[in-house]
């Protein structure tokens, strides 16, 4: 009787028009009039079209022309891969040394995971007072420890240093999510093969190498597809702390460069191909991370 | 049976997740000849406002005391979404009207600004209101109320005027051993005080170019010009109104290569730069009148900072000043179609606009109400110096800035950075920016 209803595909049909219409409304139909808005020459956001650019595809010849474009896109790759080393890297070791501990590991759960839960926003602000040149937290203490005076100061949103001062936040909020996720992973491999491998003499390196990394795989494959996808979406925290490119517009990500264009400068047309952009390298990309690191079965 | 529950059930939601697209039913054209005013006195109501005394605005206190009287006296719902006036903010702003979530009332520029609010007719005039509401801004005068620049007509009601001056940290000249500037202050007098501080270790300017250059850029633009053509347009970089502004951005440029601004003065924020100011770490700054009220708030000691005339060269006497009425209250046409929130629109608007609302937000400023501002009794030394430096205005323009679009004046002020570290040239930016049609 059950089974009748996967039969017939009817009701299920009617059930999944409603989402569909909703998808279909809100992003089918916004992605088709933003590829049509690309070709237009649009002033202000809402504003009617001044008719088509000349030639029409002049933003996608600017897209490989403009140089603040050059550094967001050579910025959201570098983003990209610092994401895989350092955010799934770390939350790796960090999830394998938590799981080898008997007490207190529900308490490093909470702690790493605690970051997740704390707005973008909030996290750049406090960031901006860590980094901040003139008595932020880092200066402070280099002035303390006589590492620096008042005329060596760094700046850390200047040429050398924004790179680190803008990505250490994004890798240090994301390391819990990947964290908890590897977790779980790991909590799902059975003890039985970890004390057959004891038996058989295995160590804990060895133990780690051939059987909890095998066995993580798939988890290890779906954390690098949300990191490689999620480092397309960073916007707030890097525009939080470095609006508008600080420093000599070096540090726009494809995201950041978007809302400017967009909704600062006023250039619509060009903000519509800049997302075009980042939707053609999402669906690339992760494309590539899922053909690359196919799951298996077991 | 099921099977057409479940029908329903879907038409149900896709029913319900279109409603929300339909258009909202058009209020009742306001036929503003024959109608008459809404009673005063209805339900109250909630009017979304948005102002610039957002954020750390030095009147701030002052804004939200005048709305609060307003919601007492009233009984109506304040909701306050003011922001701190730049780029960002304007952008905002449009988009909201552009995409039909503009406020009730709005305290706006009066400039080219606002041209596509009027051109869109999204905002209603004065005269428009007046016929319902004839002692509409009654206490103002009309031809200093800042009309739009797209027919001529009144739209807003100011509060207070602005002037731009040079804000001094007499504790650190005294320090230095500089006098504070006068009216007689020259150019190269200001650059070799400049030097004398910063050889003493303190930032003699403090500025954060990559933010907020624009009282820099006008004032060294306006030391290549007069009162009287201060604010014209250039075609290109080429002509006398061009000249002038590149000669400014090299001026600029002189002072970043001779280190008078802070070190990190293309990666700091306004406010940043601001608290070296407070912190006794820097001498100077120009900022408008607006930043009287964030000195008071701020400095430990008030009676160490003052505010002068800009340091001039050329023909511009240092007396010759940059100000205007540049802003005011607007009534956004949707509110007026509203019949429940019209009357409160108006009477909110004049709340905030009477002579002794007015005083308190500026009595040092430019002023269109008829019966002036009332001098505050116990002016500090600050008041007292912005009082002084208005008297002895030998000239006020308005800011030549305000006659780009926002398209161009963003490009233009997000390359002083490169103009001043070297990586484009003063008329390749000046030329870049007035290529942008908005």
């Amino acid at each position: 009787m059950n089974s009748m209803i996967y039969k017939k595909k009817g009701p299920l049909a009617v059930f999944l028009t409603p989402a569909l219409l909703f998808m279909a409304v809100f992003l089918y139909y916004p992605f088709v009039m933003n590829v049509v808005n690309s070709f237009f020459n649009i002033t202000g956001l809402g504003t009617a079209a001044q008719g088509m650019n000349t030639p029409w595809y002049q933003n996608y010849t600017k897209l490989f022309t403009d140089p603040n474009m050059a550094a967001a896109f050579g910025n959201t790759m570098l983003l990209m891969i610092l994401t895989i080393v350092f955010q799934v890297g770390f939350a790796l070791v960090l999830a394998l040394l938590v799981d080898t501990i008997r007490t207190g590991s529900q308490f490093f759960r909470t702690v790493y995971f605690f970051p997740i839960v704390i707005s973008a926003t909030a996290l750049g602000l406090l960031f901006n007072l860590i980094f901040l040149y003139d008595g932020g937290m880092v200066n402070q203490l280099l002035l303390k420890l006589g590492i620096a005076d008042a005329n060596t100061l760094i700046d850390w949103k200047d040429e050398g240093h924004y790179l680190f001062t803008m990505f250490l936040p994004v890798m240090w909020q994301y390391v819990g999510f990947y964290f908890v996720i590897i977790v779980t992973g790991l909590n799902n491999i059975s003890p039985d093969i970890y004390e057959a491998a004891e038996i058989d003499g295995a160590g804990g390196f060895k133990r780690v190498r051939y059987i909890t990394l095998p066995l993580l795989h798939n988890v290890l494959c779906t954390c690098l597809v949300l990191a490689v996808t999620g480092a397309l979406k960073v916007f707030d925290l890097p525009w939080v702390m470095m609006g508008r490119g600080i420093p000599m517009d070096r540090s726009w990500l494809t995201g950041t460069y978007m809302y400017e264009q967009t909704f600062n400068v006023g250039d619509v047309d060009y903000g519509s191909a800049i997302a075009i952009v980042i939707v053609v390298l999402g669906v690339i990309i992760s494309q590539l991370v899922n053909r690359v690191l196919k799951e298996k079965e077991y | 049976m099921k099977r057409i529950i479940a029908l329903v059930l879907a038409i149900v939601l896709s029913a319900a997740m279109f409603a929300g697209c339909q258009k909202t039913p058009a209020p009742p054209e306001s036929d503003a000849g024959s109608s008459t005013a809404p009673a005063v006195g209805n339900k109250p109501v909630e009017l979304t406002v948005v102002t610039s005394y957002g954020g750390d605005d030095g009147n701030r206190a002052n804004y939200e005391n005048a709305y609060k009287a307003f919601e007492a006296a009233s009984g109506n719902v304040v909701k306050d979404a003011s922001g701190t006036s730049n780029e960002e903010w304007k952008a905002k702003i449009m988009a909201d009207f552009e995409t039909g979530a503009e406020p009730d009332v709005l305290f706006y520029f009066n400039g080219n600004d606002a041209n596509k609010l009027i051109e869109g007719g999204k905002v209603v005039s004065i005269e428009e209101i007046r016929k319902v509401y004839p002692d509409y801004a009654s206490n103002m005068k009309d031809e200093m109320m800042g009309a739009s620049p797209v027919d001529g007509k009144n739209y807003s009601v100011p509060v207070n005027g602005y002037w731009e001056g040079l804000f001094v940290n007499k504790k650190v000249l005294a320090d230095c051993g500089v006098e504070v500037p006068g009216a007689d202050y020259t150019w190269e007098q200001f650059m070799k005080d400049c030097k004398t501080i910063a050889d003493k270790g303190y930032t003699p300017i403090a500025c954060s170019l990559q933010e907020v250059p624009h009282y820099w850029f006008e004032f060294c633009t306006f030391n290549f010009g007069t009162v009287a053509n201060h604010a014209t347009l250039p075609a290109s970089s080429s002509d006398e109104a061009g000249k002038a502004w590149v000669n400014g951005l090299n001026d600029m440029k002189a002072m970043y290569e001779a280190g008078f601004f802070p070190k990190n003065t293309t990666t700091a924020t306004d406010p940043e730069t601001f608290q070296l100011m407070a912190d006794n770490k820097a001498a100077f700054a120009i900022d408008g009148s607006w930043k009287l009220g964030w000195f008071e708030e701020n400095a430990a000691n008030i009676d160490d900072f003052t505010v002068t005339y800009v340091p001039a060269k050329n023909d511009r006497k240092a007396t010759d000043m940059i100000g205007g009425l540049s802003m005011g209250y607007y009534i956004t046409k949707k509110a007026w179609d509203d019949p429940e929130k019209q009357a409160a629109c108006v009477e909110f608007v004049k709340a905030m606009t009477t002579d002794e609302v007015v005083s308190t937000f500026g009595a040092t400023a430019v002023t269109a109400l008829k019966n002036g501002t009332a001098v505050p009794e116990n002016a500090n030394s600050l008041v007292t110096a912005a009082l002084s430096l208005t008297k002895g205005a030998t000239g006020v323009a308005p800011a030549a800035q305000d006659l780009l679009n926002q398209a161009a004046r963003n490009a233009l002020f997000a390359d002083v950075k490169n103009v001043v570290t070297g990586k484009t040239t003063a008329e390749a930016s000046v030329d870049a920016a007035l290529a942008i049609k908005g």
